[in-house]
């Protein structure tokens, strides 16, 4: 085994560890803490997999930035124990679960299944650009330029929705 | 102008919109009357302006389809709003748009004052949109629907004065029993169409009309024609379906004559002369046809002897000029048989009128027992009365002795001397019953009381339409003079029609062979026995009443089977409709509609409530349920797909 | 880059600039969203000028779309195209937009949901769902669709101070969000097969490869997705409580644009493969989903009180009938489903017109039984919603009859007469809870209770759809002309 593979399989069991915990923990503080190691595990997926713009953006911005706000808020409001909004089924949660796994299954095989390597040739040079702000740069402005902008409309609308939702007193 | 002959249709429904939907907040009944005749001018002037077009071109050519909007198309099924425009469908218009507008005209006169004035001249501008659809159709649908739009126009007309009593009954009584015999045809043609979407898979003209003789045998024609001709028996008022138009008479004059006279109850007279080459490959129905029309012509005549209504002497008449035209389509003369309905549209619109008008100047009453010498009250109306009972009795040169005359020789030659006997003796019977008429209402002493009633000249309005049809039933007629005075090919009305029928004629083969002497002689014949029944109608009614009431006293039996219409509508009472009733009543209704539908259909309700109620509490309102169900749907499908491939 | 890609890249900027004219509507409806904010900002009568603006914009915008409907091409880089049915979609969407408009001036007063904002989602919502028409890469599809679904999610919940319209929001937004990760999952899938995100391509090269499980996968699960935003069953079970705990005039623009929206990415997607073995592996999924959702949705229509969950389960049977145009593969389902859409569009934007209008300013009057003697109280009204049942239970001539109609003529045509037998089965069943409403307006015992103040703006709104569901009712043939021609 190689030591990207190693590397790979440790970042990758901690991402899903971590989804898992911010999922089923029950205190937002705690779970926000377990999204804040998931992402660092994509971040550093993201390098293996020669992304490294990415990758340092993954922690700036979403680690850093919009997690610490995350935690402050969370922190500020002191949300109570969410366990008494939850309907506590357990047989239908045992059969999520196993349902959730039969998916996964599934989707395994049918990746690994399949000889999809020798489907798809995408050219090595191209691979090693990848990680490069001028590539992304460049791309983004020729052949992502109009879903650029549109996704400009899509955080726009967000902001909108937030503040229509959320804002105190509405005339 | 020819590529937009579907304004002729849109201006009546424009016509019929704004009358429809404004009508009653425009009150005024001039601008009204304006809207609904002129709307039907501009169509007779983009019809009048088409027929010019196609004169212009080669005889052979003198076909154009147009299309307006498809209307629905679905692999073989392709229907749509589009025209054909050729011989026949630009004289059916000319017809319909002429004496429409006329009429429309006559109207403003004749509805003045009523209630529901917007109303009427809706109804009569749908009416035309209707017909217009219907001859201009390049498709069976289209024309079915235009046939299932004059029958019901024809239905809200008669029914118009519907709080009024009838006869028997009521007025909505005549409605109803005029849509329901309507229907009745109107299934024969739609197993009709069934049928040749079958046999053609195609319902357009212009693809069926080359497949004829081509694909199918022999039987399949004979039913599609049989079952077109039950459709025409309904609508033109044909043995045994005929017993709904003198009761049509119930509707207000002009609505008698524009559609029950002149214009829809030709529709079926129409449609046999279109799918004349279907007919021309069946040899039954072609004589079926002949036969059910020669019989109407005769007992509708008949009736109309001793008939004291002046509409109803009318309605037994057209009925009885209707049945002539099957007549002509049945012994293969088609041209001669749309010619009729050229010409008797002409004289029996004036005559109608004209009747309205007598109704109009004596103030509604009918009963010609009670009017006598309006000839010096009315004289306008009375020439041009006299004028159409003239042409009616087929006296040459008045238009309906060419057409009359053109259809008994065709009788004779192509069906034998007995078609031409009793065609002859129905003909007599006409100029006889049609002069009593003129006589008892026009001329003589006056029988009713003139201290009381002070009959009166109709005003222009509507004496101009009639003066207008009087010319036309003057000289309507000379564009089919018989080509033994003509020549070769000097009947213009037949070789105008002639492409039209090319194929019909030629699967029928050329007529016997005849002598210019046998014709003639036979023209002669008739035209001296129409004169006779003249005479003796004038001798008897104006000089010597008493040989009428001694007559009718001395064969009261068959005097009063006549008056009673053969006792046909008490026959279809006892044996049709009250069984129907009873059988619908008792049994289908109490046995097998309560219990046996309703309690199904009851039962499967429930059956599906239970259910619904069931499946409504998978609704929890849980989100992790939905996911989870969202989930499993997602596994089953994966599942699936991976278990095909 | 080199220098021949930036060559051709200016080269293909340039016809994009060029073109401008043709993708006008789209850069026009961003450019409003950004006025209209500007107006909510600065102007103190915004209220008053927004919805009259937005209405203007989006007729403007869909007669334009008309205008240039034969105007086809495709731009920046192969990712957005015009004319042809993006743009009948598109007049779909701006016309249903601005019905929505007219319908929700007087409802969001009543309702206590006065923003400005409203528009300017509205705005959004229909910006969104016009980037799914034009898209020609998935990654348009995706950024679409979650423009449009972001603006569903902050428009059920417009009315915060009703725990109803929180819940129906939080669970749009849960399950939602569920949903497009599948489709995300599936777009990934499919770029890993094919190693582009070109629509036309990948659809119609993921079966070319022998044994590409994972890219068929990944149409499964773009479909899955789509079927869930559709409300398809078996994932429709968000779509009653949704539909019922929205805002009225919200859930007319979820109902009709949003289900055109997420039809228009499933047809976008299998236009290209349409009569190819590689749909022949998709339909019988598609076809099990139709059956399913049309017996689902008539049957436990049936056992509704509440009139917005009826309508709810009406528009989980209609996807079900238009899947049955998708199943069909082949031009005429195709014809069919957009004619059905446009169709089925006008038909609830005037329903849900009608029970906005009746719904009372505490959200009562909801349930059906409030329809009770309607027609003797208000004849117009009565009339107008019996003529959208009609319309709904496919009764001649109103244009739901001819959606039903080509589509199952479709199926026929391709063999799947069972489903068209299905079908119409499911519309007999379904004419039992349209006609209930009629029955009980104009037969119903006792006095109608509503009290509804009936206002301009929503009644021009509703006569509009009624009138557009007759002429397409009447000239069923032109409409499909238009369409086939694309």
């Amino acid at each position: 085994m190689e030591l990207a593979e190693i590397l790979f399989l440790a970042f990758a069991s901690i991402a899903v560890v971590t989804a898992i915990f911010t999922v089923i923990s029950r205190s937002p503080v705690i779970s926000a803490l377990f999204l804040v190691i998931n992402f660092g595990a994509l971040s550093g997926l993201y390098l293996l997999l020669s992304a490294q713009f990415l990758s340092v953006v993954q922690v700036i911005v979403y680690a850093g930035a919009i997690m610490v706000l995350f935690l402050f808020v969370l922190m500020l409001l002191r949300p109570e124990k969410e366990d008494k909004y939850f309907v506590v089924n357990r047989k239908m949660k045992i059969f999520a679960v196993i349902v959730g796994l039969f998916l996964f299954g599934q989707l395994a095989f049918a990746i690994f299944a399949s000889d999809i390597g020798q489907t798809v040739s995408i050219e090595s040079s191209r691979s090693e650009q990848i990680g490069k702000i001028a590539y992304i740069g460049e791309n983004l402005y020729t052949t992502y330029l109009f879903p650029f902008e549109a996704i400009a409309f899509v955080l726009l609308v967000a902001t909108i929705g937030a503040i229509v939702i959320s804002k105190k007193k509405l005339d | 102008m020819i590529h937009y002959i579907y304004l002729s249709v849109v201006f009546p429904l424009l016509g019929f919109l704004i009358n429809g939907l404004l009508g009653r907040k425009i009150k005024n009944e001039k601008l009204i009357g304006t809207i609904g005749s002129g709307s039907i001018f501009l169509a007779f002037i983009v019809i009048l302006v088409s027929f010019f077009e196609l004169l212009a071109m080669p005889a052979d050519s003198r076909s154009v389809t147009v299309p307006f909007f498809t209307w629905m198309n679905t692999g073989e099924l392709n229907v749509g709003f589009s025209y054909h425009v050729d011989q026949l469908s630009i004289v059916m218009s000319l017809i319909v748009t002429g004496i429409g507008f006329l009429i429309h005209v006559y109207s403003i006169g004749y509805m003045h004052g009523d209630r529901a004035f917007w109303k009427f001249f809706a109804y009569l501008n749908l009416f035309i949109f209707a017909m217009m659809n219907l001859v201009l159709a390049d498709n069976f649908v289209l024309l079915f629907l235009g046939w299932e739009g004059v029958g019901l126009c024809s239905y809200l007309l008669i029914g118009y004065y519907y709080d009024r009593d009838f006869e028997k009954g009521t007025v909505a009584d005549a409605s109803k029993k005029a849509f329901i015999t309507n229907r009745i045809g109107d299934f024969g043609f739609l197993v009709a169409m069934f049928l040749i979407f079958l046999t053609f898979d195609s319902l357009n003209f212009a693809s069926v009309m080359p497949q004829i003789g081509k694909v199918g045998d022999v039987g399949i024609y004979e039913l599609i024609a049989i079952f077109l001709f039950i459709g025409a028996i309904g609508k033109s008022a044909q043995i045994p379906l005929y017993v709904w138009l003198p009761d049509a008479m119930a509707g207000p004059t002009p609505v008698s004559a524009l559609i029950h006279a002149a214009t829809m109850v030709t529709a079926g007279v129409y449609l046999v002369a279109r799918c004349a080459a279907i007919f021309a490959l069946a040899a039954t129905a072609m004589m079926t046809v002949a036969v059910i029309g020669l019989l109407t012509a005769f007992f509708a005549a008949t009736i109309g002897i001793v008939q004291n209504d002046i509409k109803k002497v009318l309605a037994y008449s057209t009925v009885s000029q209707l049945g002539y035209m099957f007549l002509a389509l049945g012994v293969g003369a088609f041209s001669a048989g749309i010619f009729h309905v050229m010409t008797h549209a002409f004289f029996k619109a004036l005559l109608f009128l004209g009747a309205g008008s007598v109704i109009h100047g004596m103030h509604e009453k009918q009963d010609i027992r009670h009017y006598g010498g309006l000839q010096k009250y009315m004289p306008k109306t009375f020439l041009t009365f006299l004028i159409g009972a003239i042409a009616i009795a087929g006296i040459p040169p008045f238009s309906g002795f060419f057409s009359k005359d053109e259809i008994l020789w065709d009788a004779y030659a192509n069906g034998g001397l007995l078609f031409w006997i009793i065609g002859v003796i129905t003909a007599l019977m006409t100029a006889f019953y049609m002069f009593r008429l003129v006589n008892m209402t026009f001329l003589g002493k006056p029988r009713f009381d003139e201290h009381h009633t002070h009959p009166h000249e109709s005003p222009s309005v509507m004496t101009v339409p009639l003066m207008v049809l009087a010319v036309l039933s003057v000289i309507g007629g000379l564009i089919g003079i018989p080509e033994v005075f003509s020549g070769e090919g000097g009947n213009v009305f037949k070789s105008w029609l002639a492409p039209v029928f090319a194929d019909a004629n030629l699967i029928l083969g050329p007529h016997g062979a005849h002598s210019h002497f046998e014709e003639i002689l036979l023209m002669v014949l008739s035209v001296a026995g129409a004169a006779g029944a003249i005479y003796l109608a004038r001798h008897i009614y104006l000089n010597s009443p008493a040989i009428a009431t001694n007559t009718a006293a001395k064969f009261k039996g068959i005097y009063n089977l006549l008056l009673n219409k053969y006792f046909v509508d008490e026959v279809y009472q006892k044996t049709i409709i009250t069984p129907t009733v009873k059988l619908s009543e008792k049994f289908l209704w109490k046995q097998a509609d309560n219990k046996l539908i309703d309690g199904t259909v009851n039962g499967v309700a429930k059956i599906i409530t239970i259910i619904a109620d069931h499946f409504r509490k998978f609704q929890t309102g849980v989100a992790q349920i939905y996911a989870v169900v969202m989930m499993v749907g997602i596994v089953i499908t994966i599942f699936w797909i991976m278990s095909r491939l | 880059m080199d220098s021949t890609a930036i060559n051709n890249f200016n080269s293909d900027l340039a016809v994009s600039l060029s073109a401008f004219w043709s993708y006008f509507p789209i850069v026009f409806l961003a450019g409003v969203i950004l006025i209209s904010i500007a107006i909510e900002m600065y102007s103190k009568s915004s209220k008053k000028i927004l919805p009259w603006f937005t209405v203007t914009a989006l007729l403007a915008c869909a007669y334009y779309s008309l205008l240039t409907v034969t105007d086809t091409g495709v731009y920046f880089s192969g990712m957005f195209a015009t004319g042809g049915l993006t743009n009948i979609f598109n007049f779909i969407f701006t016309f249903g937009g601005a019905i929505v408009v007219l319908l929700s001036v007087d409802y969001i007063k009543k309702s206590g949901i006065y923003y400005g904002e409203f528009y300017i989602l509205l705005q959004s919502a229909v910006l969104g769902m016009m980037m799914i028409a034009g898209a020609k890469d998935m990654i348009m599809i995706f950024i679409g669709l979650e423009q449009m679904s972001i603006t569903f999610y902050v428009m059920a919940g417009l009315n915060r101070k009703r725990a109803s319209s929180n819940e129906a929001a939080l669970k749009y937004f849960l399950l939602g969000a569920f949903a497009t990760g599948f489709i995300v999952y599936g777009i990934g899938l499919m770029y890993g097969t094919a190693g582009t995100l070109n629509i036309d391509f990948v659809f119609s090269n993921i079966f070319a490869a022998e044994k590409n499980l994972p890219g068929i996968i990944g149409i499964l699960l773009f479909l899955v997705g789509f079927s869930f935003k559709i409300g398809a069953v078996p994932f429709h079970m968000w779509v009653p409580d949704v539909y019922q705990g929205a805002p009225t005039s919200s859930t007319a623009l979820m109902a009709t644009g949003g289900k055109v929206a997420a039809f228009t990415a499933l047809i976008l997607a299998f236009r290209p493969v349409l009569g190819t073995e590689t749909l022949a592996v998709i339909t019988p999924v598609l076809a099990v989903f139709a059956l399913l959702s049309m017996f689902y949705g008539s049957i436990v229509a049936i056992a509704q009180t509440d009139i917005k969950r009826m309508l709810a389960y009406s528009s989980i049977a209609n996807a079900g009938y238009m899947l049955i145009g998708l199943a069909a593969g082949n031009d005429y389902g195709i014809e069919g489903v957009v004619y059905y859409l446009a169709a089925y569009s006008f038909m609830n934007l005037g329903a849900f017109g009608i029970v906005a209008l009746i719904e009372s300013a505490d959200e009562k009057n909801l349930l059906i039984s409030d329809y009770n003697g309607l027609g003797t109280k208000y004849p117009v009204l009565a009339a107008l919603l019996s003529l959208f049942m009609f319309a709904l239970s496919g009764i001649p001539p109103f244009a739901g009859f001819f959606g039903k109609y080509y589509i199952f003529i479709a199926a026929i045509e391709s063999n799947l007469t069972w489903l068209a037998i299905a079908g119409v089965i499911a519309s007999v069943i379904s004419v039992y809870f349209y006609l209930r409403i009629v029955v009980l307006m104009y037969f119903g015992k006792g006095e109608s209770q509503v009290t509804p103040e009936i206002t301009n703006a929503s009644l021009i709104g509703i006569v509009i759809s009624a009138l557009l569901v007759i002429v397409m009712g009447v000239f069923p043939g032109s409409v499909i002309n238009l369409i086939s021609n694309f």
